[in-house]
């Protein structure tokens, strides 16, 4: 229960970050809006009630790593943003140092 | 380019704002007032996003509220600092800035 919970956090993240791109770069309407914030505002309710069942520090690093590494790839994948060797790389530093950092966190 | 960077700037500064409050609030207001901030605070990321991509942009906004709130546990909140998280920081850093320099040496390419 508690991992299908961190896992549909991170998907709602992603939902979030690609409202976060077509708010941005497209139309301010109310459909963009609405998976802009509700992506996020789901991301964060469903991440706090994984609290209940895993550790605090293991659910947020999982969840993390995965929504950071989803956002990354969905605009590469559906919006064309820059695939370059140093932005991969880049972003698997990054990933790998804040999943690190919150899974040492207590 | 560079307003954009501002931008990132504020948001990841307002992220802090809105994390410090989630450990201090402890009446209704407070939360008002948090819901500001987080409104303020995307508002700003929205912006950092029409100019830059928005994989660079939500990949430093996760990597500075993550490294600042474990920084901001351990200066305010008296949470132990040991040698990994220190390691992991730096990971962080090393990565945010080899982002940035990829996307200017990706923007000179193109333009």
């Amino acid at each position: 229960m508690g991992w299908l919970l961190v896992f549909l956090a991170a998907v709602s993240e992603i939902i979030g970050v690609v409202g976060l791109k077509m708010y941005s770069t497209q139309k301010k309407n109310a459909v963009n809006t609405l998976l802009f914030v509700g992506g996020f505002g789901c991301a964060f309710a469903l991440l706090y009630a994984s609290f209940q069942f895993l550790q605090l520090s293991i659910a947020y690093a999982v969840w993390i790593g995965m929504g950071t590494a989803g956002g990354v790839l969905v605009n590469m994948i559906f919006f064309g943003e820059s695939r370059n060797m140093g932005r991969i790389i880049s972003v698997v530093i990054i990933v790998a140092g804040v999943t690190g950092l919150k899974a040492v966190s207590v | 380019m560079n307003k954009s960077w501002v931008y990132v700037g504020l948001t990841c500064l307002f992220e802090l704002f809105w994390v410090y409050g989630f450990n201090v609030a402890s009446s209704w207001w407070h939360w008002v007032i948090i819901v500001g901030i987080i409104l303020v605070d995307f508002h700003f990321l929205s912006k950092a996003c029409e100019k830059l991509p928005t994989g660079t942009v939500y990949a430093v906004f996760a990597a500075v509220g993550t490294a600042g709130t474990a920084l901001m546990d351990v200066v305010l909140f008296a949470a132990d600092f040991h040698l990994q998280k220190g390691l992991f920081i730096v990971l962080i850093i090393i990565g945010v800035v080899s982002l940035k320099l990829a996307d200017n040496q990706d923007e000179g390419e193109v333009g």
